[in-house]
């Protein structure tokens, strides 16, 4: 053990001087460099990790809004669909009503014009009967100032 | 003429440059202390410029910390030893790294003074490499040997620690267990010696890894000194950069045996063994 002690030197005092050296490193690597990295590392890893959460959440958010927006959407060309097909029928029923209308107006007024046409027509064969009485008595009177000439 | 009788001779300790009292001062000590400077200055920089946004500095030692951490769970398996052990075994690989690195900057080893013993100069330089000097490697195998015993205390309790080397419990499971099974007299002994084995398994776990650094960054000097006195231009270049390599991959075993043994004391062979 003393030779080799004696060959390499060893010391007691330089192992604990080597040994002490070796803690400064450790105290210096470990509070000035791995424990304040690992901290940065640790917290922008949290902020990361918060930021992926939301922007995940926003997503989300976004999916949300746009399928609610379909869904409105696709409700409401339905709803505009509807709405197109009860005005149409409104507007049928409202053509049918005034074509039924007028039909029945102008059989109205054709019924009228008939009645009318036929008092016109008594009227007129009446003071045609009248006229031709008139005028028979006319040519009666003159054939008979004629005779009496 | 003079300059030829100076000896140059890559002694396998770290010679003295000065003392303090009674306390020598080592070329490899001193290296060891600049490159601890270094570090606490490259720490101070880092922890300075720290930012939400990271600048290129930050984000490769991010890099480099989430690599270690990975590199750590694939040892651990459990991320909660991981963040443990990590700062431990990182600062030690940074520690061996700038060491290793540092024995191959320009002026360790060639600025020096000279000494006169037993009538003849010697070239002592004033830097060394920190971890080319036994009682370095030495020191951090120790402190990690028993750091790691000390972290399977906490973890795991001192009575499963003190067992996994002197198996009483086994010795009393014996005299209990006897009746219903008779191997179990044959079993305790050996498991009682398996922990002695496990004990010397401690200190051998010290020798190999003081020695295999120091042993790799001494030849490495050794090599890049003979390269040298080969021919001093060109041909030691490509030795530098193995070396620059073999300092890289030693830094990294030493640690990661490190982060190993704290692993294995971390885990109850026990509970493990009844389970099974």
């Amino acid at each position: 053990m003393n030779g080799f002690i004696e060959t390499f030197h060893i010391d007691w005092r330089l192992m604990i001087a080597q040994l002490f050296n070796f803690g400064i490193v450790f105290l210096a690597f470990y509070l000035l460099a791995a424990k304040p990295l690992r901290k940065l590392m640790k917290e922008r890893g949290e902020e990361i990790e918060t930021g992926l959460q939301n922007a995940k959440a926003g997503m989300e958010m976004i999916q949300k809004a746009k399928e609610e927006y379909e869904e409105n959407t696709i409700k409401l060309r339905k709803q505009s669909i509807d709405t197109q097909k009860e005005l149409k029928k409104e507007l049928e029923k409202l053509r049918d009503e005034n074509i039924e209308r007028i039909k029945k107006d102008e059989e109205e007024y054709v019924k009228k014009r008939v009645v009318q046409f036929e008092i016109e027509k008594k009227a007129l064969i009446e003071s045609a009967k009248v006229e031709i009485v008139s005028l028979a008595t006319l040519a009666a009177e003159k054939i008979m100032d004629k005779k009496n000439q | 003429m003079a300059a030829n009788n100076i000896i140059h001779e890559t002694t396998i300790y770290a010679e003295p440059v000065f003392h303090i009292g009674s306390f020598q001062i080592t070329n490899s000590l001193l290296n060891s202390w600049l490159a601890v400077l270094v570090i606490i200055v490259f720490c101070v920089v880092l922890r300075l410029r720290l930012k939400q946004i990271p600048g290129k500095i930050q984000h490769i030692f991010e890099i480099l910390l989430e690599g270690a951490l990975s590199l750590c769970d694939q040892v651990t398996n459990d991320r909660k030893i991981t963040l443990k052990i990590c700062p431990i075994v990182l600062s030690l690989f940074i520690f061996i790294l700038i060491n290793n690195w540092f024995g191959l900057l320009p002026f360790v080893g060639s600025i020096g003074y000279l000494e006169s013993i037993a009538g003849r100069s010697v070239f002592v330089p004033i830097f060394r490499a920190g971890t080319a000097d036994i009682n370095t490697t030495l020191a951090l195998s120790i402190a990690i040997v028993i750091a790691s015993n000390i972290f399977g205390i906490i973890t795991i309790g001192v009575w499963k620690i003190f067992n996994k080397y002197v198996n009483i419990k086994v010795l009393a499971d014996s005299v209990t267990k006897f009746r219903a099974d008779k191997n179990v007299i044959i079993v305790a002994p050996i498991s009682f010696f398996v922990g002695i084995l496990e004990l010397i398994g401690e200190m051998a776990k010290v020798a190999s890894l003081s020695f295999r650094l120091f042993g790799n960054v001494f030849a490495g000097e050794v090599l890049l000194a003979s390269m040298g006195a080969i021919f001093l231009y060109l041909l030691p270049a490509p030795f530098l950069f193995l070396e620059v390599f073999i300092g890289l991959i030693q830094a990294l075993i030493f640690s990661l045996l490190a982060a190993v043994y704290f692993t294995i004391a971390a885990q109850d062979h026990q509970e493990h063994e009844e389970k099974h």
